[in-house]
């Protein structure tokens, strides 16, 4: 196995080739057009090969430069912090504001280690509470306290 | 003079009790909302848009100048205390004014960032008065390549002025453009990436973009500390900059507004070029550079009067050009819009009491600024108190309610979510978000200017150096390139040297 002495660029190169590469794969049936009609395609195709271009690199710089490690992820409190919103969007329009924001707040709440279950509760129904009262009744955005929409 | 004469034509009209109480309703409502985390210029003006409709288009604006400016200072605010920037020219506030926050100055930051961001307004809006007009004739010049070369001029700004590797921060510019690109394309009338997605038709939203990458990602990156190192339990000192503070700031303020009020009236991205120009500015004339990146007051000072003076000096493009130079202004557009106010050049001639209203309205909203907010900072610092266990949760719950609440949809909160995730990997490689930020927003503008120009030199790419305004934007680009990449290029010969 080869030593990447660059983590960080090694694998920016490898991430940039790769959107470049899906960039191009996506955008393979739009017409690219002549210089003087440029078609729908001209852009992502330029852009996509460029990116590649800059990522491929990048990446061979990486195998050559010294740079810092990549800092370790904890993955736990990203997975729920991502889980949180995804929770937010699949709840608010079938159970509305208050229990949506009520459960929302936990599941991200836990995604401290130094989390209490008393603070979290008193903030949960406080937030629900405040989300209520600012974005529905003070600022009317069309959304509902509760509902049951399945 | 004819400038003063029209100021005071402006004022004149703008100036009434009720006026003033819209204006304060507006500041003190932009603030408080500006302030909370994960809510930035954008979704705060947004938000408030609703309760200027039945206002006429005069008090409507007015009021609008007040929630501008109390977003920006409210966003500012929140840079500076929880480093969450709310738009791209907050990020450069972040990187000296949470240190500053971090050693207890929050105080200091937060009123230095007011009375600069004071008195770079009132620069910006004579340099408006004076040169609005002087610019509207010399727009008229301005076609399509021209304009192309003005965004590569600030798509190469952003490059070269961004930390970090240069190469790494053209891809991400390059990545920007591409997802500037999802959504309909006008010309041939096809989707772009947008995989039958109703929501992406119109284009990926700034707003979950900008949340997810900068506000989320950023919180994430935050949870991987221990608990020790982001406890936010710091003391607070007086809330006045020390005399030595002062002395630092004052200047750092000047060249800001010189800087800002020059580049802001570059169209794409003015404000933001400004204040990462005055950052670096005030970095190289430091004699302390050490104290750069450790909560420099001359690291705020300036690039916070330079974004104000540039926000006010970019309503010149509005004006003339009619292109929004940040996603603010497009905001600003829209709102004007609903009033049945079309800004470009007609507006001066036709309608010179809005214009100038308008402008007074600019002075107005910034005076009320300063007013309500030096009592005020003290409550704002207090924030620092609330332990991130409980704020982080708060900041969640924001950014989800301001992305859904853009257009009720759920699917848009899933993307923050998406940006979320990709601005964390960024920040755990190293690459930067507001080169890609930027070249998002400019990517639609480019490719529209560059076909047009194309189609008019019959597809002869020398079209951009045979025209002279065109030609002396790209040798300004190239020099940009040349000046900083050329010592970038030293430092990592050196290091390679070393090794």
């Amino acid at each position: 196995m080869i030593r990447v002495s660059h983590p960080q660029d090694f694998w920016s190169g490898l991430l940039f080739i790769a959107i470049g590469a899906l960039a191009a794969y996506l955008g393979r049936d739009f017409a690219f057009g002549t210089m003087t009609r440029m078609g729908p395609g001209f852009l992502p195709k330029v852009l996509a090969w460029l990116m590649m271009g800059v990522g491929a690199i990048i990446l061979l710089r990486s195998l050559v430069l010294k740079g810092e490690p990549i800092q370790a992820s904890r993955f736990r409190p990203q997975i729920l912090i991502v889980v949180a919103i995804l929770l937010f969007a699949q709840m608010i329009d079938r159970v509305g504001m208050v229990p949506t924001v009520f459960v929302v707040t936990i599941v991200a709440a836990l995604a401290a280690e130094e989390m209490r279950w008393r603070d979290t509760l008193l903030l949960a129904v406080g937030l629900s509470a405040v989300c209520t009262l600012l974005f529905i009744m003070v600022l009317g955005l069309p959304m509902r306290p509760f509902a049951w929409s399945f | 003079m004819d400038v003063f004469a029209n100021l005071a034509t402006g004022f004149s009209v703008a100036v009434t009790p009720t006026n003033l109480l819209f204006c304060l309703i507006g500041c003190l409502l932009g603030t408080l909302i500006g302030v909370l985390p994960g809510i930035g210029p954008i979704a705060t003006i947004a938000m408030l848009l609703p309760i200027t409709y039945g206002l006429d288009p005069l008090a409507a604006l007015i009021m609008l100048a007040g929630i501008y400016y109390g977003a920006q200072y409210g966003g500012s605010t929140t840079a500076i205390l929880v480093n969450l920037p709310g738009e791209t020219s907050s990020v450069i506030t972040c990187i000296e004014g949470y240190k500053m926050a971090r050693n207890g100055r929050a105080g200091a930051a937060l009123t230095v960032a007011a009375l600069g961001s004071f008195f770079a307004g009132c620069v910006g809006t004579i340099v408006v008065a004076m040169f609005a007009p002087l610019l509207a004739s010399f727009a008229v010049k301005f076609r399509s390549p021209e304009y192309f070369s003005l965004m590569l001029f600030g798509l190469v700004a952003a490059v070269v002025l961004a930390h970090g590797s240069v190469l790494k921060a053209i891809a991400m510019v390059i990545f920007g453009l591409l997802l500037g690109l999802v959504g309909t394309d006008t010309q041939a009338g096809i989707q772009r990436y947008t995989f039958g997605i109703n929501e992406l038709y119109d284009g990926i939203d700034f707003v979950p973009l900008a949340m997810g990458l900068f506000g989320i990602a950023e919180l994430m990156a935050n949870l991987d500390r221990k608990f020790e190192d982001r406890s936010q339990t710091q003391k607070v000192d007086s809330l006045w900059p020390t005399p030595k503070e002062a002395r630092l700031a004052a200047p750092a303020v000047l060249r800001g507004t010189a800087l800002g009020s020059l580049l802001g009236i570059l169209p794409g991205g003015g404000a933001v070029l400004a204040a990462f120009a005055s950052y670096t500015l005030e970095k190289k004339v430091s004699r302390s550079r050490a104290n750069f990146g450790n909560g420099a007051i001359e690291g705020v000072a300036g690039p916070e009067s330079a974004n104000n003076a540039g926000a006010q000096t970019s309503f010149i493009p509005l004006l003339t050009l009619g292109i929004p130079s940040t996603p603010v202004m497009a905001v600003m557009v829209g709102a004007m819009m609903i009033q049945g106010i079309a800004p470009g050049t007609a507006l001066i001639s036709e309608r010179p009491n809005l214009f100038w209203g308008m402008i007074a309205s600019m002075w107005i909203g910034n005076a009320m600024l300063v007013i309500i907010n030096l009592p005020l900072i003290g409550l704002w610092v207090s924030l620092l108190r609330v332990p991130y266990r409980l704020l982080f949760p708060c900041i969640v719950i924001l950014c989800c309610v301001g992305a859904y609440a853009i257009s009720s949809s759920s699917f848009i909160v899933m993307m923050m979510a998406g940006f979320a995730i990709l601005g964390y990997v960024f920040g755990k490689l190293g690459c930067e978000g507001a080169p890609f930020l930027l070249g998002f927003v400019l990517g639609p503008l480019m490719e529209e200017n560059l076909r047009r120009s194309m189609v008019l030199s019959f597809g002869d790419p020398m079209i951009f150096v045979q025209r002279p305004i065109s030609l002396t934007l790209l040798l300004m680009s190239l020099g940009l390139v040349l000046m900083i990449v050329l010592p970038s290029f030293r430092k990592t010969r050196n290091v390679a040297f070393q090794e």
